[in-house]
């Protein structure tokens, strides 16, 4: 038996500490030779890798060098190349049963194979990244990333729940960088375009089309240190001071300008666009209308937010101008996703009516609106796919220097509610018992991702978070102390229906069990908050891919229990779990009676729900869904809703048709992609993955006229 | 004397197309006197009797809940008309309050008068299926037809005053531009309003007409622009 190291992450980090600012060149190539001729050839450096890699000893290490000098002198081998004398050496290493020094000498990497493979395959993980060399090159790198992470930023435990399905951690290829950030344009209106390192620093904005330049190029530094989504705070309010000098053909052209610049974005990062949301209000907000505001050049303009409601609806009107005639073949915008806050204030601003017309309007042509509810006292700045960040007294301080204002979750971890329920066989302790147990161990893994992230941001504006660690305003730009760490879960439904026998939508009982469920995990999460010290606060997770990873692990790990409930089609592999609390996407389900019931869930849910109200080919009409929106306000209590129309774009002849079909209308050609609402966002059916492929082909769609 | 209700063999409890403007309810009655090729609601039509009929009662209950949201019920079919018991169900739902409108293809003038006579009715929405020549309109309608009762039904609502849409689905093998030209005149535009649809294959009574195909976009918008 060799020597047994408890391996920690704690341990690990303290032992490759000191090699950090060595160049790592070094350490990943240091012999190639050729035939008999050993050039370079250095055993010693086999000892001085194990030395400080790994805690063996060093007559252990020299006895492995000499080792493998032999089998390299005995063998054929032509061409010795560093990784292969680590992976002689890992080879060694378990030969002696020195597993966990195996483990930290281990390399990282990816299987020739596969490389090929994904040069030429298109990764569906994250129907964002399109297919070319910045993504391939973005794939490869979370791999890496995301070996590391599981290998040496979070311990075994938590590691295997994600391995096997437990839990999942999400974006874990962006291991080293924050999940979300959401904030206010103040902060490059006020500071100027400043970043770190940059080759050149402006000054702030004097004109309008000058802050939209510098608020892209802010987002896309943002979207190359988040993993997620960059989202700005009442941008059109904001916008307001820059405006009294254009007239509407001017404001209308900057709106078009925005929409495109964003929507366009998917040059940088991966190939990938900017997940970017705009957060739009009719009203001024009441926490900005006595803030003084900042105009061009930085400077404050002598009057306060609240003398530019006209400003801020002239240019909220523009950009939903522009979302309805969507992109030039008629196709909706993808980004950035517009998230209109309906508040008590809305209802007593003047022309609102109009306006909730117009928005509707665009919502039944192009499906962009998110219609965020903040009902009572609540201000909330959304982003992402539902995330929202309510506002504390604190932030509400915040609000009266709103550059100060920024929010950030920095992980988001995800519970498989299905396999709880397999485990529990019908016990109900034991059921919460194991959903305690889970959120602890999501707990854990957000406490390790906070150590490793605070590590980084140690190494301040040297460090590689030197955009999070700047201080223009006295403070760093991530607010570490104020992250939230968010908690998701999927497949409420299906746990239900395992443990009770019926889903979500069969009976008022299974509802009730469902909101017993997710109150436990509220209660769980404010406990662990208050002794650790740390914001946990439920979120629907948006589940693009976990929906399905989920499914496919527990019809390989749990069959007999999964095969009854997992949703979709199982011959061609498209299988998913229904997402978060929500409903099963095929239930036969009046629209008002979805967020309704759906809405139940979402007071529970602190970091933000939505429902969807699946479209398909029907274009509603604008007074009938205004309508409807107001209701939702008045007398149910849903946080979020949107409505997914369905489209088919034809690669052929380039024209917009509603609805999905297989056959362009305008040509005939069968080249054609859909396109309709994924999770939180637009984008081409093509690029989906299957279990989502299978949820769109059973999305109620309101027209099952007959069988309800 | 008690009349039976219409058979209601389809409810959907929210519709955001059906009624202009509005949030509506939409019941369907089963059975009809028209075999319109393109017809979706085949089922109505064809077969009724294998559809389960949704009890009156059941229905009110429903609605009763959704009182907040819904801006009225609208009567759908199949053909409501041909129900002896329709205006006994109409008055039960105004009774509660319910503001209602009426999908008809026209063919029961009597029926309609005694609806609107009786302020049964505050939308009404008309199939007329192509100009009224003999032997066009039972091609669009699949069978004998009256013209004079469907003329009647025209001048019936166009004389009303209560709001009401004349609408036609066309299609490339029953309609072309001369008729939606002739069709466009036979009404008085400042008191009707017309509305073009345009033929979807998806589903239809007459299984050849799936093969069949729509206006393409493009003329479609035409067609729709010349009526405007």
């Amino acid at each position: 038996m060799g020597v047994v190291m408890p391996l920690n992450a704690e341990t690990v980090q303290a032992r490759t500490q000191r090699v950090v600012n060595e160049d790592s060149t070094d350490i990943a190539l240091f012999v190639r030779s050729s035939q008999d001729d050993m050039t370079g050839w250095n055993r010693q450096r086999i000892v001085d890798a194990l030395l400080r890699e790994t805690f063996i000893d060093r007559d252990t290490a020299e006895k492995i060098s000499r080792d493998i000098e032999v089998t390299i002198q005995a063998g054929k081998v032509k061409t010795i190349t560093g990784p292969l004398i680590r992976e002689m050496v890992n080879a060694k290493l378990l030969e002696m049963g020195l597993e966990e020094a195996r483990r930290m000498h281990t390399r990282l990497g990816v299987p020739l194979y596969d490389v090929d493979q994904l040069l030429v395959q298109h990764n569906k993980e994250n129907a964002n990244v399109p297919h070319g060399p910045e993504a391939t090159n973005l794939t490869l790198a979370e791999g890496i990333k995301k070996e590391y992470a599981l290998l040496h930023v979070f311990t075994p435990d938590v590691a295997d729940a994600h391995l096997s399905g437990d839990l999942h951690l999400h974006d874990l290829g962006f291991i080293d960088r924050p999940y979300c950030s959401g904030q206010s344009l103040e902060y490059i209106k006020k500071f100027g375009l400043n970043l770190p390192h940059a080759l050149s620093m402006a000054k702030p904005a004097k004109h309008a089309e000058v802050l939209l330049a510098h608020m892209v190029k802010f987002a896309a530094s943002l979207q190359s240190h988040f993993a997620g989504a960059i989202g700005w705070d009442a941008i059109n309010l904001f916008y307001a001071p820059y405006l009294e000098e254009l007239d509407d053909d001017g404001v209308k052209q900057l709106a078009q300008m925005m929409i495109y610049e964003f929507s366009q974005q998917a040059v940088a990062r991966g190939g990938q666009a900017i997940f970017s949301d705009v957060n739009i209000y009719w009203e001024v907000p009441k926490h900005f209308v006595d803030v003084p505001a900042i105009g061009p050049g930085g400077v404050y303009t002598g009057k306060t937010y609240g003398e530019y409601e006209k400003q801020a609806q002239r240019f909220a009107w523009a950009l939903f101008e522009v979302y309805k005639e969507g992109d030039a073949a008629g196709r909706p915008f993808f980004f950035p996703k517009p998230l209109v806050h309906i508040t008590e204030k809305f209802f007593k601003t003047d022309g609102h009516l109009e306006f909730l017309h117009h928005i509707c309007e665009v919502a039944s042509v192009k499906g962009n609106t998110y219609f965020v509810f903040d009902r009572g006292d609540t201000a909330k700045i959304s982003e992402c796919c539902r995330l929202s960040f309510k506002l504390e007294a604190s932030d509400l301080e915040d609000a009266k220097q709103p550059w100060k204002m920024r929010y950030s979750a920095l992980q988001n971890v995800t519970i498989n509610l299905p396999r709880l329920a397999f485990k529990a066989k019908g016990d109900d302790t034991k059921l919460f018992a194991l959903l305690t147990e889970k959120i602890q161990l999501a707990a854990k893994a957000h406490e390790q991702k906070k150590k490793f992230i605070e590590r980084l941001m140690s190494l301040g504006k040297g460090g590689p978070l030197s955009l999070l660690a700047m201080d223009l305003d006295g403070e760093p730009y991530l607010k570490l102390h104020r992250c939230s760490y968010l908690i998701g879960m999927v497949g409420l439904n299906e746990l239900i229906r395992v443990h009770l026998g019926q889903e979500l939508h069969d009976s008022d009982a299974s509802i009730k069990f469902g909101l017993k469920v997710i109150a436990h995990m509220n209660i769980v999460c404010n406990k662990l908050a208050e002794s650790l010290d740390m914001k946990f606060v439920l979120e629907q997770t948006p589940a693009e891919s976990t929906a399905f990873r989920f499914a496919k692990l527990d019809l390989a790990h749990f069959s007999t229990e999964a095969e009854k409930v997992v949703l979709g089609n199982r011959e061609k592999g498209e299988v998913y779990y229904s997402n978060s609390t929500l409903f099963n996407v095929g239930a036969t389900m009046s629209p008002i009676a979805r967020v309704e019931k759906e809405g139940l869930f979402h007071p529970l849910i602190e970091a933000g729900s939505i429902t969807h109200i699946w479209l398909g080919e029907a274009q509603p009409d604008k007074e009938a869904l205004a309508g409807f929106v107001i209701n939702v306000f008045k007398y149910t209590q849903n946080d979020q809703i949107a409505f997914s129309p369905e489209f088919t774009a034809c690669l052929a002849c380039g024209k917009t048709s509603r609805g999905l079909s297989e056959i362009c209308p305008y040509c005939q050609s069968k080249d054609v992609d859909g396109i309709t609402r994924i999770t939180g966002y637009f984008t081409k059916i093509s690029s989906w993955n299957k279990g989502k492929l299978g949820e769109l082909h059973d999305r109620y769609r309101n027209v099952d006229r007959f069988n309800n | 004397m008690s009349v039976d209700l219409p058979q209601i063999k389809g409810f959907l409890e929210t519709s955001f197309i059906d009624w202009p403007g509005k949030l509506c309810a939409i019941l369907f009655v089963g059975g009809c006197n028209f075999r319109c090729p393109f017809c979706h609601n085949h089922p109505l039509v064809l077969a009724p009797e294998g559809l389960e009929t949704i009890p009156f009662a059941e229905i009110m209950g429903r609605l009763a809940t959704r009182k907040n949201w819904l801006a009225g019920v609208c009567i759908s079919g199949g053909e409501p008309t041909l129900s002896p018991g329709l205006p006994v169900m109409i008055a039960k739902l105004k009774a509660e309050g319910w503001a209602i409108k009426l999908d008809t293809n026209g063919s029961r003038p009597e029926m309609l008068a005694q609806l609107l006579a009786n302020n049964l009715l505050d939308m009404v929405a008309m199939d007329v299926k192509t100009v009224l020549v003999q032997d066009k309109y039972e091609r669009c309608a699949g069978g004998p037809v009256d013209l004079g009762a469907i003329q009647k039904s025209i001048d019936l609502l166009s004389n009303s005053d209560i709001p009401h849409e004349f609408r036609m689905t066309i299609a490339p093998g029953l309609h072309t531009e001369e008729d939606i030209v002739v069709w466009n005149h036979q009404f008085d535009r400042s008191r009707s309003s017309l509305t073009l649809q345009n033929f979807n294959p998806l589903t239809t009574l007459d299984v050849r007409f799936e093969k069949e195909k729509g206006f393409v976009p493009e003329i479609f918008s035409r067609l729709v622009g010349m009526i405007a």
